[in-house]
């Protein structure tokens, strides 16, 4: 029995599958039509899923609370945090100033604060990188990050300078012949990869909704 | 215009026709891959964490299963099945984080079936399959927490991710964990070159279902890509001929 609601539920996913990729490809009105409901629905059960996700985030952390494993206190921390914002955004809306403070002041400063702390990291990682892969591709890419660095920020000597124009035609030379060219070639495998896992999934050999 | 209709239907049956037939000769004719150093190192990697206690973590990223970044995250489920079975005895079996809910529920579906198939399905904990964060540096600042407190020693990263990878690879680096990242953003590719012991570079990461042995179909789409590469490439110099030799004449 399982193993036939399995091969149910295989057909059901390649069937709804095959559907909105037809839509893509083929313009008959009533394909494009049920592809863009399937798509509606997707989309509606991916937000419903958010809320089975806030869900599994406070099953994980009221856990940590009640065994009072290592950092509960974050944990609980978190689950207020979560409770109240969710509790303003359900009665007050998305809108309401309450909310917009919290995000404004909390998230925002957090998440800029992440974004400035990435230029260290990859400073840091960068002089790693030399020290613990010593190949010829990791001093090539290292010098090649530290020569465009040099050819895209402002010299003291000044814009019109003759090395400053030289630097800069060499770092452009490098960006777009050379790194436009390999980005490209990374393209196509990407494209043939990520073309490869859906149709995978299309087949249902890949089922990542489970058996 | 209608040749321009048929040329992607086309090429999807080609892919498909190429996968089926690798998948048929590959009894017969096995595949050969070049050696991929850190999907090699993996398996050993898997196997000193379970001898010593440690944990894999599996970040599958910050993108949404209904956009159109979801593939590298799939090609992660798909190992996940893998390195589910090879931790499901173990005392702590492999922890999956998402940014996005839907995906955190494809990461339990996973699970639960690797445990079933592992004839383990009492292993399976519905907080194994979690979703972190919905944005994609607070997810980078919970990944912290994750690694510490379930004492990660296997670090991968498969999914869709932005700039925040830097980050997310950085962490499990000062764990010391083994760290093994790759995505599909070119920007972030060379981000992960800096900050990952292993990067998956190009199509590498939707390979790694081929080199774990997932099934005959992964080894079989690896083979259909590159000989589409080859395809292409081949396509492209001729057309760049072709137009040079026009424009001279």
């Amino acid at each position: 029995m399982r193993l036939r609601f399995s091969l149910l539920w295989a057909a059901v996913a390649s069937a709804v599958g095959l559907l909105v990729l037809a839509g893509f490809f083929v313009q008959v009105p009533v394909l494009i039509a049920l592809g863009r409901v399937l798509v509606g629905f997707a989309v509606l059960l991916a937000g419903a899923a958010l809320l089975l996700g806030l869900y599994n985030l406070l099953s994980v952390h009221m856990r940590k609370i009640s065994l009072q494993e290592r950092g509960w206190a974050y944990s609980a921390l978190l689950v207020l945090s979560l409770l109240g914002t969710f509790a303003i955004g359900v009665f007050f809306g998305p809108d309401n100033p309450v909310a917009l403070v919290l995000f404004n002041s909390i998230q925002l400063p957090v998440e800029a604060s992440l974004m400035a702390l990435l230029a260290v990291t990859l400073t840091l990682a960068g002089f790693r990188l030399i020290s613990r892969r010593r190949d010829l591709l990791s001093f090539i890419f290292v010098a090649v990050a530290v020569f465009v660095l040099l050819g895209t920020g402002p010299w003291p000597s000044g814009e019109t300078s003759e090395a400053f124009i030289l630097v800069g035609n060499l770092r452009n030379w490098l960006a777009q012949v050379w790194a436009a060219g390999g980005a490209r070639g990374i393209l196509l495998g990407v494209a043939l990869g990520a073309t490869a896992t859906g149709l995978r999934v299309l087949l249902a050999s890949d089922r990542p909704y489970g058996e | 215009m209608i040749a321009q209709e048929l040329l992607g239907p086309a090429v999807l049956v080609l892919y498909v026709g190429l996968m089926v037939g690798f998948a048929l000769l590959g009894r017969r004719w096995p595949a050969v891959f070049r050696p991929l150093h850190g999907l090699e190192a993996l398996g050993a990697a898997i196997e000193r964490a379970v001898e010593a206690g440690g944990r894999v973590h599996l970040s599958l990223g910050t993108g949404s299963v209904t956009g159109a970044d979801s593939a590298p995250a799939f090609a992660g489920l798909a190992m996940l099945s893998r390195v589910a079975a090879a931790t499901a005895m173990s005392d702590k079996p492999v922890v999956v984080t998402a940014g996005d809910a839907a995906m955190a529920v494809l990461a339990q579906d996973t699970l639960r079936t690797a445990y079933d198939r592992a004839r383990a399905p009492d292993r399976f904990q519905p907080t194994s399959g979690r979703m972190l964060a919905p944005t994609p540096f607070s997810y980078a600042a919970a990944l912290p927490t994750v690694l510490a407190n379930e004492d990660v020693s296997v670090h991968m990263l498969v999914g869709s991710f932005g700039s925040e990878v830097a980050l997310a690879a950085d962490f499990g680096e000062r764990q010391r964990a083994f760290v093994l990242a790759g995505t599909d953003d070119i920007q972030s590719q060379a981000l992960l070159y800096v900050t990952a012991e292993h990067p998956l570079i190009g199509e590498e990461v939707f390979a790694g279902g081929a080199y774990l042995n997932v099934g005959p179909l992964h080894r079989a789409s690896l083979r259909a890509e590159d000989l589409l590469r080859t395809m292409i490439v081949a396509l492209i110099l001729i057309g760049t001929v072709l137009r040079t030799l026009g424009d001279l004449l």
